[in-house]
């Protein structure tokens, strides 16, 4: 006999399922916005790519010499059929050939968006998982003490935080902290007199800079962590089996992990959902914040026409929701056991 | 009567006792004045119409009506435990489980659904500090083998894997596993067929004349408590409106209340024709008039005495019965005066 959850053979192959058909989902959704940026970098008004051949060949270049070049750019043919064209743009993204930037010349798509990604990935997480784990201690409190004052003052504050929208409270943030009370610094990732590395001068400079985005991050899902949390824990607190176990003499610690783990299921789903608004939302944040991450880069790649690196950006924030969709997902499985069942009650 | 010889199973006195849910008409009784005592080795069923109050005294016989309720007054005596209603914090949380053993009207959803039933058994030993976890396994399988299931293949399953009988079963099973010897069963066979619901009611039976318990079994079926109970005591509007043993009570009825009862069920009356529905419906919190009768509004031999006048609760032999009609057929019960107010010491 075990009396350890471990899913059963049916459990693993249920599991499997689920992740198949999110996989073959988010294949679909990588598909359609791949097309889509094609499309766009290809209809464009102003034809980006004539442009750039035009600007070679007036540079002097023989026009076999800017074909060529202007082919590398973009990863595909601007001759040929349409058809042609998505095919060799495709085959390019299959080999992750994203092509080139044109905002950074000499250099792929690929590596631009990496080294920008880690200025907008590390700040939400770091802030959305502080949020997560603040708003949801405090939302079970809240929700006990929801009788008093202070459950009172909780719930206020964060209904007040979730009703502001992020870029006022992004530019609220550094109206104080880089204007009015200048402690914080108002761009960049770090202080070019550090060296970077492992020290702590660049370290505390790392930090210092990336406050105001993940403190905006944090404050910005902070309210909606402690309404959502709260109004779980009073949902489970009503639940039959939450007094089964009080009648039945089980330890306080005890009944409030049940408490917990009942309630904090519904959120990994709000979870998920929230990073993708996060990866939207950093475009503005990066914007007032002048952070070099994604979104900042996104809108430096539409001003400078850099259609390359704006279908690359596109795809990365596309893949990063579907991830983030995965892993929730996962998570829901591994704690609950009705999903992992697959529904085949005995 | 069965088992009264066996020494370790408690008595229980319920004496007065008056329970409040605050509501926005104020503090409303639900229990009102409740005198019970079972006596040790016995089963006690409390009948009642949806509403009467009798979760509410179940639950008062644990310390743990729910808020917006609070005892007001009266007490609990359980041998060798004391006053119930005047325990509170750990004391309290051990007598539960260990002492009294409760089955939840809908232990339907008694379980955590994100935990197999054996988890939570061990949850419920290392809460009771259980030194011997493999014993209390051993235990809880056989129990639930006894009562027809396959005991390890249960102790593995999710509550969503389990039938609705099977998940009552578990709940009477966690009931007896730390043997307690004070069993309260709120509405055990609800919702569950009839062959299921004779097993049950058996091993019930079983398991209480085996350790000599002391039962309470609570419900709206006057044929469960036919079957089961010692003696019977009868609910209506949060009073006891006639008690005792449970074949006099049945077959000569003294309170109104209970004789409609019985004319309401065709096959205990024996010719169909008779079975005839009390008349009007129970009161809820809100109706129930403060003095008088309770039970006047559909009571068919009602006297003027009846609107103002508190039942006399008169005691004749082994049965009480509280009912103005009854006057002169027994002694009274010396008039009870309200015990101090509790409502301090709830938890
Ligand atoms: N939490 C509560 N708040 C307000 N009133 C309540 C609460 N719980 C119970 N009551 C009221 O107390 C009275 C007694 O309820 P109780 O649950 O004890 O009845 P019952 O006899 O067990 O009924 P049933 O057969 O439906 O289970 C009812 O009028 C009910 O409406
Ligand atoms: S006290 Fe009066 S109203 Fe109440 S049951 Fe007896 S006769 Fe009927
Ligand atoms: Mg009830």
């Amino acid at each position: 006999m075990t009396l350890i959850g471990v899913p059963g053979r049916s459990g693993v192959i249920a599991v499997a399922r689920r992740l198949a058909g999110h996989l073959a989902r988010g294949l679909v959704m990588i598909l359609v916005v791949t097309t889509i940026s094609f499309l766009i970098i290809r209809n464009i008004p102003g034809d980006p790519m004539a442009a750039k051949y035009e600007k070679l060949v007036e540079q002097g270049m023989s026009p076999e010499a800017a074909q060529q070049a202007v082919n590398v750019l973009y990863g595909f043919m601007p001759t040929g059929s349409m058809w042609e064209q998505y095919l060799d743009y495709m085959k390019g993204l299959a080999r992750f050939d994203l092509g080139q930037s044109l905002n950074v010349p000499g250099t792929g798509v690929g590596t631009v968006l990496m080294s920008a990604a880690k200025w907008t990935l590390i700040p939400v997480l770091a802030g959305t998982l502080l949020s997560f784990l603040v708003g949801i201690i405090l939302g079970v409190y809240a929700a006990i003490k929801r009788q008093s004052k202070v459950g009172d003052l909780l719930a206020i504050s964060g209904s007040l935080l979730h009703g502001l929208p992020q870029y006022v409270l992004a530019l609220l943030l550094a109206a104080i902290f880089t204007t009015l009370i200048p402690i914080l610094p108002a761009g960049g990732t770090a202080d070019i007199m550090f060296e970077p590395g492992f020290n702590a001068g660049y370290i505390g400079s790392l930090i210092q800079h990336a406050t105001l985005p993940v403190v905006t991050y944090a404050l910005s899902s902070y309210g909606g962590w402690i309404l959502a949390m709260k109004s779980s824990v009073v949902t489970v607190l009503g639940d039959d089996f939450i007094l089964a176990a009080e009648l039945r003499g089980m330890k306080r610690s005890i009944i409030f992990r049940y408490i917990a783990r009942n309630a904090i299921l519904p959120l990994f789903t709000i979870l998920a959902l929230s990073l993708g608004m996060l990866f939207g939302g950093a475009i503005f944040i990066e914007r007032i914040f002048n952070y070099p991450g994604l979104g900042l880069m996104l809108i430096d790649s539409i001003t400078g026409r850099d259609y390359a690196l704006m279908g690359g950006a596109f795809l990365l924030i596309t893949v990063a929701i579907i991830i983030a969709n995965i892993a929730a997902d996962l998570l829901y499985t591994v704690i609950d056991p009705r999903v992992r069942s697959g529904g085949e009650a005995a | 009567m069965s088992v009264t010889s066996d020494k370790r199973a408690p008595g229980v006195r319920i004496s007065d006792l008056s329970v409040v849910y605050r509501t926005g008409a104020g503090e409303l009784p639900a229990v009102r004045g409740v005198d019970l005592e079972l006596e040790p080795g016995t089963i006690t069923g409390v009948v009642g119409e949806s509403g009467s109050g009798k979760s509410t005294l179940a639950l008062s016989m644990l310390n743990a009506v729910q808020p917006p309720g609070r005892i007001r007054s009266g007490s609990v005596e359980i041998d060798g435990l004391g006053d119930v209603v005047t325990l509170g914090g750990d004391d309290l949380r051990k007598t539960r489980g260990r002492h009294v053993g409760y089955v939840f009207q809908a232990a339907q959803n008694s379980l955590n659904p994100l935990k197999t039933v054996g988890k939570q058994l061990l949850d419920l030993g290392r809460s009771h500090d259980v030194d011997d976890l493999p014993g209390l396994v051993k235990e809880a399988r056989s129990l639930l083998d006894r009562m027809g299931l396959d005991g390890a293949r249960v102790l593995d399953s999710y509550q969503h894997e389990l039938s609705g009988g099977m998940r009552q079963r578990v709940g009477i099973m966690l009931a007896l596993v730390l043997n307690a010897h004070v069993v309260v069963l709120d509405e055990p066979t609800t919702a569950l067929d009839m062959i299921t619901q004779a097993t049950i009611l058996r091993i019930i039976r079983e398991v209480h004349e085996e350790r000599g318990l002391t039962t309470l079994v609570i419900t709206h079926d006057l044929g469960v408590v036919a079957e089961i109970a010692d003696r019977l005591a009868v609910m209506y509007g949060g009073r006891l409106v006639e008690q005792g043993p449970t074949r006099e009570v049945l077959g000569a009825p003294k309170h109104p209340y209970t004789q409609g009862l019985l004319q309401a069920i065709p096959r205990l009356v024996g010719d169909i024709d008779e079975a005839r529905a009390l008349p009007g419906r129970p009161p809820t919190l809100g109706t129930i008039p403060p003095d008088g009768c309770v039970f006047r509004e559909r009571c068919a031999v009602r006297m003027d005495v009846c609107e103002t006048g508190e039942p006399p609760v008169l005691t004749i032999g082994p049965r009480v019965v509280a009912c103005h009609t009854a006057a002169g057929d027994g002694e009274q019960k010396e008039t009870v005066t309200t015990g101090p107010t509790r409502g301090e010491e709830q938890a």
